[in-house]
């Protein structure tokens, strides 16, 4: 029972941050139907620019503001050089393209950063458990659960009421009624990709505090499929669902099915719950069914 | 293959005339020339390097040919084929390895051969078994039930199970000579480059023919309207899972192929870098085209040794570049691909299309 209750809130914890990168990842797609493959690199930049802020010495929530500032401006960069051309290019295109991109920036950040492993020093979060009666949650978890919070509600509210989050939902519905509304469908997607690299950064940079920062912060960021796939690809309540889904998946699995399937069952079995689910529910659990005609 | 240039006033008059492989005397010498400098030219005159290339060319279309039949015919997006490469692999490795063999077949050196037929065909089925969601799904979620393909085969039964056989821990390696078709044994560049130009041409020549006859048709326009296609009564689910198994069943061949030119076996060989590498190729060769998936694994594999090739001599001023020659690799696989799909949607089998029309017509372009 305890175990089952570690596990629990270990998988809602993780689920949290995955969640976060989720997040970012159905925005792209919301706004500008691009489906993003690079959303890993996206996380690995994150946190290894919040780590050299830190590094030099910058606390850590003014290292986090600057990766976010760092963040928007990449990800301007990154939709004026690569994706504005792509609009209305075939799927596999717009694919391939964010693919190659994720070859680029694993190498530009291979080559600035190398492959060791780097730590935050000084730890940022404190490594001594916080007890909840029995329960035992790492500071980490615990802060970037409350983080991602916060953050849904302001992305929300962002999409509700805001004239940006407005104009980017009429983007998304219809590209062509948006522009002719005086909607600036170049700038929703910069802004798109601006807050796509914002959420990575953020949840890179707690990722990172979690188990240090080389590439494999990367594979994680790779999770964010299964969880949007489980949500619904435009959805963004079930972005955050699809997260903490798939992260108490993975700590189950790690807890209860390591003992069958030694070996690294955890980070497989998100996939193998991705490719299953998806013969029964291929448009996930909120997301928009489009009926297909000739 | 129905582009082929005809004079004025000159028609094909029925199917089998527009789909013919030698339509000319002109296309039969080209081709008997082509095979000419493949077999003979560059392991007469492009010595052990040369031939080191063209077999990791060889390989590269021989995976880049399945991929190319799944995404460039079929419209099958797959991010996975790195891991029915790896099965193949697996497969004909462990069947070397394990299999009792009866002594006759050992003597004859069919266990090669035997072996990399059974390779074709698991990797086949498995890449079926993986093929199955594409009944429901297509497009960037077929990408994801591939992409699962890949971490599960590759990153969890072969890594944690598979590679433990024998309590080798990661690689395996093959004791040399074990290699051998007949009393012909695979041991040297030479052969090795042979063996990749008989397979590669063996491919070629059946993928040609099986999109020239009714599966051909039938993929093509499962790709261009799956539903219209149903429509006409066309079975898309057999067509699709053939897709798969033909390209796993390429990949299969493929791999078994690799284990001869390393002697080792490790899952690192077949990461989803490889996957990834497969569609890149494609989209730079041109998707929709045997000549394509070619161009695409000349060019990607030249420029990737160009790239060696000159890091050495920069290295003098830039030490770091050798150290990160591989992140250097990335950062050019992906701008290349980026900057093709960019710029030259069309590929390099476009290009090629165009050179060709060009000259066909020279000097007057009217």
């Amino acid at each position: 029972m305890e175990l089952f209750l570690m596990s629990l809130t270990t998988g809602i914890m993780v689920g949290g941050i995955y969640a976060l990168v989720a997040l970012g990842w159905v925005l792209i797609y919301k706004c500008s139907g691009v489906l993003n493959l690079a959303m890993g690199e996206l996380t690995i930049i994150g946190a290894y620019v919040s780590y050299t802020f830190h590094s030099i010495g910058v606390p850590f929530v003014p290292a986090v503001l600057l990766t976010l500032m760092v963040g928007i401006v990449l990800g301007i960069l990154t939709e004026r050089i690569f994706l504005d051309k792509l609009i209305g290019e075939p799927i596999l295109a717009v694919i391939m393209v964010t693919v190659g991109l994720s070859f680029f920036l694993k190498g530009l950040v291979g080559y600035l950063w190398g492959s060791d492993t780097r730590v935050f020093d000084p730890p940022v979060f404190d490594i001594k458990p916080i007890s909840v009666g029995f329960l035992q949650i790492s500071p980490v978890y615990l802060w970037s659960f409350i983080l991602s919070i916060v953050l849904l509600i302001v992305f929300v509210c962002f999409f509700k009421y805001t004239r940006w989050g407005l104009s980017m939902q009429a983007t998304a519905d219809d590209e062509t009624a948006a522009l002719s509304l005086g909607v600036s469908a170049r700038f929703v997607y910069a802004a798109a990709w601006a807050i796509a690299f914002m959420s990575a950064g953020v949840g890179g940079a707690l990722l990172g505090n979690i188990n240090g920062i080389n590439v494999s912060v990367g594979y994680l960021g790779l999770l964010v499929l299964p969880a949007v796939v489980l949500g619904g690809l435009n959805s963004v309540p079930g972005a955050i669902v699809g997260g903490i889904l798939i992260g108490l998946l993975q700590n189950f699995s790690g807890t209860y099915l390591d003992q069958y399937f030694p070996g690294g069952v955890k980070e497989i079995v998100p996939f193998a719950f991705m490719a299953v689910f998806l013969l029964f529910k291929p448009y996930g659990l909120w997301g928009w069914e489009r009926i297909e005609r000739v | 293959m129905s582009s082929v240039w005809l004079p004025c006033g000159d028609y094909h008059q029925n199917y089998a005339e527009d789909q013919g492989w030698w339509q000319s005397r002109f296309i039969k010498g080209k081709m008997l020339l082509l095979l000419l400098v493949v077999f003979v030219g560059i392991p007469v005159f492009g010595g052990e390097y040369g031939m080191s290339v063209g077999t990791m060319i060889g390989y590269t279309a021989m995976g880049a040919l399945g991929v190319q039949l799944l995404i460039g015919y079929s419209g099958l997006l797959t991010l996975g084929h790195a891991a029915f490469i790896a099965v193949g692999a697996y497969t004909s490795t462990m069947l070397i390895l394990q299999f009792p063999w009866p002594q006759f077949l050992l003597d004859l050196g069919l266990a090669y051969p035997v072996s990399l037929i059974v390779a074709g065909i698991v990797a086949g089925l498995w890449s079926v078994l993986f093929g199955l969601p594409s009944v429901k799904v297509k497009g960037f979620y077929l990408i994801l039930t591939t992409m699962a393909a890949q971490f599960i085969t590759v990153d969890f039964i072969l890594t944690q199970y598979i590679s433990q056989i024998g309590g080798r821990g990661q690689a395996f390696s093959l004791p040399p000579g074990t290699i051998k078709i007949g009393p012909w044994v695979v041991d040297d560049e030479l052969s090795v480059y042979i063996l990749m130009a008989v397979l590669l041409t063996l491919m070629v020549i059946v993928l040609a023919n099986l999109l020239r006859s009714k599966p051909g048709r039938a993929w093509v326009a499962i790709r261009d309207n799956d539903i219209a296609a149903e429509a006409l009564g066309i079975n898309i689910v057999w067509y699709k899972l053939l897709s798969f198994f033909v390209a796993g069943f390429m990949a299969g061949i493929a791999g078994a192929f690799w284990v001869c030119n390393t002697a080792a076996l490790s899952p690192e060989h077949f990461q989803w870098f490889l996957s990834l590498w497969l569609v890149g190729v494609i989209l730079i060769g041109g998707v929709g085209s045997i000549q394509g998936a070619i161009f695409g694994s000349i060019f990607m594999v030249l420029v990737m040794e160009l790239l060696q090739m000159a890091a050495i001599p920069l290295a003098a001023y830039f030490p770091k570049i050798l150290v990160d020659f591989a992140y250097i690799k990335d950062m050019a696989f992906g701008l290349a691909i980026c900057a093709f799909l960019i710029y030259e949607p069309n590929g390099l089998a476009y290009r090629w299309w165009q050179a060709k029309n060009y000259f066909n017509l020279w000097p007057f372009s009217y």
